[in-house]
């Protein structure tokens, strides 16, 4: 691939993880500022704070539609395109809901409805946290258990760990709100992430051969196997995004974004500290 | 490739395997036409195919407690504190069927004399059950297709939540389906065959469960009329004459029109009922495991459809059959759009066809196997599977990509020996990778958050197909491939 330039031996590992480690402490920076503001690192969608969706396709124009729903906690109206309207309700009560149900299956009767009471959302939430967090643990457990050293393992999960806090400042910086289908693509991250994280210290460790071979080798491959993904990923997302496909564009987004942050992780965070490993331990 | 060499290739046990599960994935998923449309057996998840989910929260909770008082003494004290139908799950546990918050129960318990030791919000796997063969009976009346009622219990056994899917349905109309009860009456036999109606279900105060009498051993159900309900039931008692001769006015209970139970009343509530209007009655079923299975019928039945516990409706959705035919055919292109992308990027890399074909075939071979295990076990497909699937897709190819740089390292393709030593140390990657995939989905596949299990599912399949069947394959094909 011709068009990646960066020679992964040029750089010291002091020069490779300073950039990365800048970034890290802004993403958290801005993580905890939102935290401490509102209460959330990300905006949570309507999966967790509660809620009603509708999606419905008309010519009608949003001031039209808001006057149709106007007894009703509406929230805002998006537009997509082909005439794609996304209609956000708060929460209401179960007889609101059913007369809100019945007024849209009159008026509209190919349209979406998701609904997502808002007790019923924070134990989603607890939920997603839960799994989050044990997600991350399952795979730092396992990643020790494979190298048994701990500076390669330690690299392999501070850039995992860098990978999920970025990309999640990144979702917080565009707007992409924190839901349940978006929560999978982070857990899936987690998991994804650390396969070129492994492919670089398998190579290092395990193979014969000078350092910066390895290292350049492992960059050829890694390189490629992280583009690969992201081409399914950046098809998946403009196929479903400009199709007005609900859930695959949020899960793709953030996989995509998640995969970009990763290369620059992989390659300067973990590819720094190993390299910096390997030299201390003598090797050339 | 000559057929010698095709068959020499079969002969490895990897590439028989595959061959294999391709071959047994392509009956499973059975692709044929149904009424002139192309139909597979692959199960959609309710945002591919049209209808209505409803997931409902119990208004109950699960508590442990403990007391130095006798049980009984202490049960009664809490059911009068509390004004709440109590059912004791086992020696310790109660599930007390009114929502209270834990700081309201541990007063009431104290005050009771005893203690609160858990509390969790929902209903024990015995209710959870029950509640799931009412909502099945009421739907099957109403001659509802495909619909599926799932408590979702946690690993304690406690249900928290019960899951209402509903193909075809509005949700308006799913709402009033589940809400919906039955018309329960009680009519006594006056000469003959003949009945004459005596209450209508709106008489039936509270309803029990199943309890056991001391002396006989028999099942029943306790019930008991509201004030007016039991004296319009004595006023027809004595009228009738049941009340002087009960054997010949049975008493018929009727749900829909038709009879569930019949039985005549018994002497000693004749007796009292002569005397003046009863509250509390038992209806019994007799005595063994098939009393005990009449008497949870009767249960139901007595209650006309309705839930022995209250529940609240947390969260629902609605998806007609226009957008889920169009989500399908879009997920269908993204899937198709993706692979073509995927293929450009290993073609831009290796620029040789006899080594990117076999990737994209090896990799679809992995999404058709794993679309056939995802039929044989009936695992639904919906959107957030469906990103799954193309994510697999996408890491797929990753691991190939490894595979076949650990094989072509320093551009030379090596002796078989080597060759081994290779492929193995590629696996050796493979598999850490793998093993932290799945042990980063595992939360989401145990957990029930309800979209996102299928999504765990297909990705943790997906992964196993790979590092099992495919990619093991792959190795004994690029082998073969490259040293030609």
């Amino acid at each position: 691939m011709g068009f990646i330039k960066y020679d992964v031996n040029r750089y010291t590992p002091k020069q490779m993880v300073v950039i990365p480690l800048v970034l890290l402490v802004l993403s958290l920076a801005v993580l905890g500022y939102n935290m401490t503001t509102t209460g959330m690192p990300i905006t949570p969608g309507m999966d967790f704070s509660g809620g009603t969706a509708v999606t419905l396709f008309t010519s009608e124009s949003p001031e039209s539609l808001s006057a149709s729903f106007s007894g009703y906690p509406l929230i805002s109206i998006g537009e997509g395109v082909n005439n794609g309207k996304y209609i956000k309700f708060g929460p209401m009560d179960d007889d609101s809901l059913q007369s809100l149900a019945t007024l849209i299956n009159e008026r509209y009767p190919d349209a979406k409805i998701d609904q997502i009471g808002a007790s019923f959302g924070e134990t989603l939430q607890n939920q997603a946290a839960i799994a989050l967090v044990l997600s991350f643990i399952g795979m730092a457990i396992v990643v020790f258990l494979a190298f048994r050293a701990f500076v390669p393992a330690g690299a392999v999960v501070l850039s995992a760990f860098a990978d999920i806090v970025m990309t999640a400042a990144v979702m917080a910086v565009i707007g992409i709100e924190l839901t349940l289908p978006t929560t999978a693509a982070l857990l899936m991250l987690i998991g994804y992430s650390v396969d070129s994280d492994i492919l670089l210290t398998m190579r290092v460790l395990k193979r014969q051969g000078k350092l910066d071979e390895k290292l350049s080798g492992a960059f050829h491959t890694g390189i490629i196997m992280t583009t690969t993904t992201l081409a399914a990923v950046a098809a998946m997302w403009a196929v479903t995004y400009f199709g007005n496909v609900p859930v695959i564009p949020e899960i793709s987004a953030v996989l995509f974004i998640g995969l970009l942050i990763d290369m620059m992780n992989t390659w300067l965070t973990n590819a720094g500290i190993i390299k910096w490993y390997m030299l201390g331990r003598g090797a050339k | 490739m000559n057929s010698k060499e095709l068959i020499a290739l079969l002969k490895n046990w990897q590439v028989a395997l595959l061959v294999i599960l391709l071959i047994a994935s392509a009956f499973l998923i059975y692709p044929h036409f149904d009424d002139g449309e192309p139909a597979t057996n692959i199960k959609y998840g309710l945002d591919l195919s049209d209808g209505t989910w409803l997931q409902m929260e119990f208004q109950s909770e699960v508590v442990g407690f403990q007391t130095d008082r006798p049980v009984s003494d202490f049960l009664a004290d809490i059911q009068k504190n509390l004004d709440a139908e109590i059912y004791q799950v086992d020696q310790n546990k109660l599930e007390i069927r009114t929502f209270y918050t834990r700081e309201q129960l541990e007063t009431a318990f104290t005050e009771s004399g005893g203690t609160l030791t858990s509390y969790e919000q929902g209903v024990s796997k015995e209710t959870a059950e029950q509640v799931k063969k009412i909502l099945e009976d009421k739907l099957n009346a109403l001659g509802t297709k495909d619909a599926k009622v799932n408590p979702l219990t946690g690993l304690n056994g406690i249900s928290h939540y019960v899951r209402v899917e509903l193909a075809g349905i509005s949700l308006s109309e799913a709402k009033e389906i589940v809400g919906k009860q039955g018309r329960f009456e009680i009519r006594m036999h006056t000469t003959g065959n003949a009945t004459e109606h005596v209450l209508y279900g709106d008489a039936i105060n509270t309803v029990g469960v199943p309890t056991q009498s001391v002396e006989g051993k028999t099942w029943g159900i306790p019930f008991t009329f509201t004030e007016q309900g039991a004296t319009e039931f004595r006023a027809a008692a004595i009228q009738y004459g049941a009340t002087t001769d009960p054997s010949q006015h049975y008493l018929d209970m009727l749900l829909d029109g038709n009879v569930v139970y019949s039985a005549p009343l018994a002497p000693s509530l004749a007796a009292n009922l002569q005397a003046g209007p009863v509250r509390e009655l038992s209806a019994s079923t007799g005595s063994g495991d098939e009393g005990l299975a009449d008497a949870k019928n009767l249960e139901i039945h007595l209650r006309a459809g309705a839930l022995p516990v209250e529940v609240k409706v947390a969260g629902s959705g609605y998806v007609p059959a226009a957008l889920s035919d169009y989500f399908k055919t879009m997920a269908m292109v993204a899937f198709i759009v993706a692979t073509i992308a995927v293929g450009i990027v290993i073609y831009l890399r290796y620029r040789e066809p006899a080594i990117v074909l076999p990737m994209i075939a090896i990799n679809l071979s992995e999404i058709v196997i794993l679309l056939g295990i995802a039929a044989a076990i009936e695992q639904q497909l919906d959107l957030a599977a469906i990103a799954g699937l193309i994510a697999v897709l996408g890491t797929g190819i990753d691991q190939l990509v490894i595979i076949t740089d650990e094989i072509l390292h320093e551009g030379r393709v090596p002796s078989p020996n080597i060759y081994q030593k290779r492929l193995t140390r590629a696996v050796g990657i493979i598999m850490v990778s793998a093993a932290t995939v799945i042990i980063a989905m595992l939360p989401l596949a145990l957990m029930d958050l309800s979209t996102l299990r299928g999504f765990a599912i297909i990705t943790i399949l997906g992964v196993l197909i790979g590092v099992l069947i495919t990619r093991p394959a792959y190795g004994k094909i690029i082998m073969a491939i490259l040293s030609k």
